[in-house]
C-alpha cells in the first residue's frame, strides 16, 4: 500500500545550526507512528516543517514530504493553505490555547470546512458525537472557556478530523492533560484512525503513550532518527544505546521500588556542540574513537529495524 | 508509635470564588508522616495536593485543622514559633528555572538559608556549601557559577542542595521531576532515595505520576476533590487498590510496554473532574464512579480503616 506520508532526508537550520539533520519515514493509511524524543530533539520542528509552519528563523535545507506520493516541498504558500487542514491536518499540545476564544465551537468546526456554520450544523453535530462530547446541541454554541483541557482537546480532534484529512500530525496531544482524560483521548485517537484509515503522526516524549498507541516507532535524538521499527521489537529488545538506557531510566509500575535507575550521564548536547560524530556518543557507554569521528547511518537490522548506531550488534 | 514529624488534621483550605461560593480546593484532608518515612500524594490536576504542599510549608493560611510539625502546632502559632517551625520544614519546587533568583550564584542561592538564620558565616559558610554541592552530586567549584550555566537536572540539585541546608526534618517535594527531561528524570529520583537513606528525613512527596510515587514512597494518599479518598502502604495500595478512583487512575497509567499495556483492560473513567466550588453532594466522586449507588450520591462516605489501607468509599468491602 503506498504510504499516506513520506518524509525523505529532511533538514532543518537555524542560523548555521544544524537542528535536524536527514530525517525520513513514512506513514501508511490507518497506521499511527510515534515519534519520541526528549524536548529539544528536533520532533516538533519536524511535524511543522511538514505542515510548513515553521518559525522564519528556521530554514528547511534539505529533504522533501511526499503526501500520498506527490511531492509537496515546493508547493506554493496558496496550494499549501488548500492542503492544510484538509488533506492534512495538526493538533496541539495546549488545547486551551490552540483554540480561538471568541469563537464557539461550531463555528471553530465548520470553518475546517470553510463553510458557514449553518450550512453544516448537522455535520458538526455529527461530528461532536463522534469525538464524545455528551450534549452535542448545547456544546455547539459554547466558547472554549466553557469547556474543560479533555473537552477542548476533543474539540480541536473534531476539527482537524472533520474533513477525513489522510494524515493527521499529532503534537504531543496528552501531554497538558491528567491521565484519566489522557487515557480516554488516546482511545478516541486509535479509534478514530482506525475507523477512517487516517495515517496519525504522533510526536510524544512519554514511551508509556507510545506502548499504548504506535505501530512504529521513530526514536529521536538530537536532530537525527537513533533507531525505528515496529513497537514491540523497540521495546523488547532496543537495537541503539540511546532507547535501551531512555527505557531503563523510566520507573515502572512493576520494579522494585526504590531500585537504583539507569542513568544516562550528562545532557543532551546544544546544537553548538555538534560535532562529526555521533550526537548521542558524549553519553553513550558504548562510545569509541569510530563514533566521535563519523555520523553512523542508519542501517537495517533485518527485522523490520534501522538503528543508527555503529555498535547496534553489542547491544543484548 | 514515634512522634510524628508532621500531623495534618482536618486541614481545610478554601480561597474565594468568583461567583460566590467559596473554592474548596482542600476540604477536610488528614495524615501524618512518621519519621524517616516518605508519604507520596498523588491525583490530577485541580485536586488540592499542591495545596496542601502549600499549606504545610506555610505559604497558604489553612480555612480550618490543625498542622502539627514535630508536635508544635502551627496554626495560629507566634510568628517566633512559626520562624523556627519552618527552618524545620524546607520544600523543593517543580521547576528549577523559576525556583532560582538567576542574579544568584549558586553558592550564594544555598548558602542563603543558613547566612539569613546566622547558622555560618565567611569560610565556615563556605565549607559548608561546597559540602551541600557534593552531597547533591554537584562540585564546590560550582559556588561560584550562576543557574543558566547549569541544565535542568543540575538545577534541580541546587535547589535540593538549598532545601537541604538547614538540615530539615521534613523535605516537601511538589512534584520535583515534572518538569525535567525523561532522560534526567532519574538521576533526580536516584538522588532522592539516596538521600531519604542516607539522612533518614522525612519527605511529602507530591506528584501526579504513580509509578513515579511508587519508586520513592513508603505509603500513598490519593486525593481526589478536595479530599483524601484512599491512603495505604505502598505495597497495598498498588497491589489491592480499595478505592474506585485509585484503580480508576491505575488503570489510566500508560505502562512503557507495550505487551502489558495492550492487555491491560479498558476501563476508562467517563466525565470530567467536578468544580471544587461546588462539588456533588454524598461521594464527590460519585459523578464518575462506574460502582455508585443512591446511598453514594446522599451520604458522604466516612474515613474508615479497611485492612492495612484507610478508604473513602462506601462499597470498598465488595470491590475487592
Amino acid at each position: 500500500m503506498q504510504p499516506a506520508l513520506i518524509v525523505e532526508n529532511l533538514s532543518l537550520a537555524l542560523g548555521r545550526a544544524n537542528l535536524v539533520d536527514s530525517v525520513g519515514f513514512s506513514v501508511a493509511p490507518g497506521e499511527v507512528l510515534a515519534l519520541v524524543g526528549e524536548s529539544g530533539c528536533g520532533k516538533s520542528v519536524t511535524a511543522q516543517a511538514i505542515m510548513r509552519l515553521l518559525a522564519p528563523a528556521l530554514r528547511q535545507t534539505g529533504g522533501r514530504v511526499l503526501l500520498a506520493g506527490q511531492d509537496i516541498t515546493a508547493l506554493p504558500e496558496r496550494a499549501m493553505r488548500a492542503l492544510r487542514g484538509q488533506a492534512m491536518s495538526m493538533i496541539f499540545q495546549e488545547p486551551q490555547a490552540a483554540l480561538d476564544p471568541l469563537a464557539t465551537v461550531g463555528t471553530h468546526i465548520a470553518e475546517a470546512l470553510r463553510r458557514p456554520l449553518r450550512d453544516v450544523r448537522d455535520q458538526v453535530l455529527q461530528m461532536l458525537a463522534e469525538v464524545g462530547i455528551s450534549d452535542p446541541a448545547r456544546r455547539i454554541d459554547q466558547y472554549p472557556f466553557e469547556l474543560s483541557g479533555g473537552m477542548c482537546q476533543r474539540v480541536m480532534i473534531a476539527c482537524a478530523l472533520i474533513s477525513r484529512p489522510a494524515v493527521l500530525l499529532a503534537d504531543e496531544p496528552t501531554t497538558a492533560l491528567d491521565v484519566t482524560i489522557q487515557a480516554q483521548i488516546l482511545d478516541l485517537l486509535r479509534r478514530l484512525a482506525a475507523e477512517r484509515r487516517t495515517a496519525v503522526v504522533l510526536i510524544t516524549h512519554d514511551m508509556g503513550v507510545v506502548a499504548d498507541i504506535a505501530d512504529r516507532v521513530a526514536v529521536m535524538y538530537a536532530g537525527r532518527i537513533a533507531e525505528t521499527g515496529p513497537t514491540a521489537q523497540i521495546f523488547a529488545r532496543p537495537r541503539h544505546p540511546y532507547t535501551s538506557l531512555l527505557l531503563a531510566s523510566i520507573p515502572r509500575l512493576t520494579d522494585a521500588p526504590k531500585s537504583t535507575l539507569a542513568v544516562i550521564e550528562g545532557r543532551v548536547p546544544t546544537p553548538a556542540e555538534f560535532g562529526p560524530g555521533c550526537r548521542f556518543a558524549s553519553r553513550c557507554p558504548l562510545a569509541d574513537d569510530t563514533c566521535r569521528a563519523a555520523t553512523p547511518p542508519l542501517r537495517d537490522m533485518a527485522d523490520g529495524r534501522l538503528s543508527a548506531c555503529f555498535h547496534a550488534e553489542q547491544l543484548p | 508509635m514515634t512522634a510524628p514529624v508532621l500531623e495534618v488534621t482536618d486541614l481545610a483550605v478554601h480561597f474565594p470564588g468568583r461567583t460566590g461560593a467559596p473554592v474548596r480546593a482542600v476540604d477536610g484532608v488528614s495524615f501524618a508522616v512518621a519519621p524517616g518515612e516518605t508519604l507520596g500524594l498523588v491525583g490530577e490536576s485541580g485536586c488540592g495536593k499542591s495545596t496542601v504542599s502549600n499549606a504545610v510549608v506555610g505559604l497558604v493560611p489553612p480555612t480550618r485543622g490543625s498542622l502539627r510539625v514535630m508536635g508544635t502546632e502551627m496554626t495560629g502559632a507566634t510568628r517566633a514559633t512559626k520562624h523556627d517551625i519552618r527552618a524545620r520544614v524546607q520544600m523543593v519546587f517543580q521547576d528549577p528555572v523559576t525556583s532560582l533568583n538567576p542574579r544568584m550564584s549558586v553558592g550564594a542561592a544555598v548558602g542563603e538559608p543558613l547566612l539569613v538564620r546566622g547558622l555560618a558565616s565567611g569560610a565556615a559558610l563556605r565549607a559548608r556549601v561546597s559540602e551541600l554541592l557534593e552531597e547533591v552530586g554537584l562540585r564546590p567549584e560550582h559556588a561560584q557559577r550562576y543557574p543558566h550555566q547549569f541544565s535542568g537536572g543540575q538545577r534541580q540539585r541546587i535547589v535540593i542542595a538549598r532545601a537541604l541546608a538547614l538540615r530539615p526534618d521534613l523535605l516537601v517535594c511538589d512534584e520535583p521531576v515534572s518538569a525535567l527531561d525523561v532522560s534526567v528524570r532519574a538521576q533526580i529520583l536516584n538522588l532522592l532515595v539516596e538521600l531519604q537513606q542516607r539522612r533518614g528525613m522525612a519527605s511529602l512527596f507530591v506528584s501526579h505520576d504513580l509509578a513515579v510515587v511508587r519508586h520513592v514512597c513508603d505509603r500513598v494518599a490519593v486525593m481526589y476533590l478536595g479530599r483524601l479518598v484512599e491512603l495505604a502502604p505502598r505495597d497495598a495500595l498498588f497491589a489491592t487498590p480499595r478505592h474506585p478512583y485509585t484503580r480508576a487512575l491505575l488503570a489510566a497509567v500508560p505502562e512503557p510496554d507495550p505487551v502489558a499495556q495492550r492487555a491491560k483492560p479498558r476501563v476508562p473513567l467517563a466525565g470530567e473532574i467536578p468544580s471544587p466550588s461546588n462539588p456533588p453532594p454524598g461521594c464527590t466522586f460519585h459523578t464518575r464512579c462506574p460502582f455508585a449507588t443512591e446511598r453514594c450520591r446522599q451520604e458522604v462516605p466516612a474515613w474508615r480503616p479497611l485492612g492495612e489501607s484507610m478508604v473513602a468509599c462506601h462499597h470498598a468491602e465488595t470491590l475487592a
